[in-house]
């Protein structure tokens, strides 16, 4: 259960921001980043619904390269 | 400058050589994963043993709260959601009663499983004339979101039973045990990005054992395991941060004040393992009136009498304290496989015993003879 999806946001309305990873939508709450100033186009890792950290593009690229082959050891 | 998983293997091999076995405990289940999948065991040094330890919510859920959700959900008019993997954890119940929430499920109960606690809210507004109640287990990295569900305001239908778990009391007790297992600490990453890496120092500065957070791409558990590895050649110990990008001093300041406004922390059992000084997480009194366990009463004595229950022959509380690996539980593979888990750690996505079953660790060790050999 502690695994952190690096997301792009797309929109953000109050505590709630939609955002992008891989092509695929979520809704994802911002409720425990009140701390962090976020804008559309940030990167956030997010964990069962809620963003836990701001990330850099950089780092978010890296971790998906790096789940991705992750990913595809798993399925062969 | 990054260095690459490689690049780590190989400062790693470049360490001397040390003739007695280094054990590296883990304490979160997503780091075993990475371990496991990414084949690292066979990649380090052969003088290295890296030990899964307490690192899975789902499998230190005590039994009586797995049997407290199956008997809400199957005897009250109610809508009972919980994360996808406690739907599968067996309770030890003759097998003609539902053993788990799943068998519930299939009896007519109403259970949903959720991915986020907002899903929770969801169907709590969907049914407002319904009571909704989220079987919450989790340790703070899950937990710290249910606390944020409950800060931000949930629907007077939703109730939680809540199970969260704080990690690092668990590792206290193996420390304070004076035969901890380890020799250096993998601390959780996602774990720190919320409570902050200072929580791990304990470690270093009581108990003089090296200790790096770690991120869950293999370069950083590398990374975190070289340091470790240099620590104790160089018999100089500290805490490491070996996932930056994410572990801030002081963790994510406004999750723990959520945690600290919606929770209390209380001495909590773990299953199989007993009562843990601190290391449990309650509704505090604002929030007590959505604590099914006040609405409910009766259900939470009747569970608590079957504190303490495990199936017989499940060894999930050994593998979860790295007491023994998987494969040294004699049920691991034969009575129990990912299809017909008898224990909690071959149930989760996080559970070192699915892990290892998924990760085609498969060969099971004959714990008792090689103990009678060498007795």
């Amino acid at each position: 259960m502690c695994l952190g999806i690096p997301m792009q946001i797309k929109s953000i309305e109050g505590f709630n921001a939609r955002c992008e990873a891989k092509g695929v939508e979520r809704d994802v709450s911002l409720f425990m980043m009140q701390d962090d100033q976020l804008e559309v186009d940030d990167f956030i890792v997010v964990h069962v619904g809620y963003a836990i950290q701001k990330i850099s593009p950089q780092e978010a690229q890296s971790a998906w390269e790096i789940y991705d082959e992750m990913l595809a050891g798993e399925q062969s | 400058m990054t260095i690459s998983a490689k690049q780590w293997l190989q400062q790693i091999h470049a360490l001397p050589q040390r003739k007695d076995k280094v054990k590296i405990m883990n304490v979160c289940g997503g780091h075993e994963r990475s371990i496991t999948m990414a084949g690292l065991r066979k990649a380090l040094p052969d003088y290295i043993e890296l030990v899964p330890g307490p690192g899975c919510p789902v499998c230190v859920c005590p039994e009586e709260d797995v049997f407290e959700a199956i008997q809400l959900a199957l005897n009250e008019d109610i809508i009972l959601v919980a994360f996808g993997d406690m739907l599968r954890v067996p309770v030890n119940v003759p097998k003609a009663q539902a053993r788990t929430l799943e068998q519930a499920k299939a009896q007519g109960a109403d259970i949903r499983p959720i991915a986020s606690p907002t899903e929770a809210v969801a169907i709590a507004k969907q049914n407002p004339d319904q009571a909704v109640v989220f079987f919450a287990a989790g340790f703070e990295t899950t937990t710290a979101p249910v606390a944020a569900m409950m800060v931000e305001g949930v629907p007077d239908n939703l109730s939680l039973l809540l199970s969260g778990r704080l990690t690092w009391p668990a590792v206290a007790m193996l420390l304070d045990s004076g035969t901890p297992g380890f020799d250096a600490l993998i601390a959780p990453g996602h774990v720190s990005t919320i409570m902050g890496p200072e929580e791990w120092e304990f470690v270093v500065d009581k108990h003089n054992i090296p200790a790096a957070v770690a991120g869950f791409q293999p370069d950083s558990l590398l990374a975190a395991m070289y340091s470790t590895l240099r620590q104790l050649n160089d018999e100089r110990y500290f805490l490491d941060n070996c996932y930056p990008s994410l572990v801030k001093p002081g963790g994510n300041k406004s999750a723990r004040r959520q945690l600290d406004k919606a929770m209390d922390v209380y001495d909590a059992n773990w299953r199989g393992v007993g009562i843990i000084p601190g290391s449990g997480y309650v509704l505090n009194q604002q929030y007590s009136s959505h604590d099914v366990r006040a609405q409910f009463p009766s259900y939470a004595d009747d569970a608590r009498k079957r504190a303490g229950q495990m199936p017989p022959g499940c060894d999930c509380a050994q593998v979860v304290l790295g007491k023994i690996y998987p494969n040294e539980c004699k049920l691991f593979g034969t009575a129990c496989k990912p299809r017909n888990p008898i224990g909690p750690c071959m149930v989760s996505d996080e559970g070192a015993c699915r892990i290892w079953w998924a990760g085609g660790m498969r060969e099971t060790v004959n714990r008792v003879s090689e103990q009678e050999a060498v007795g």
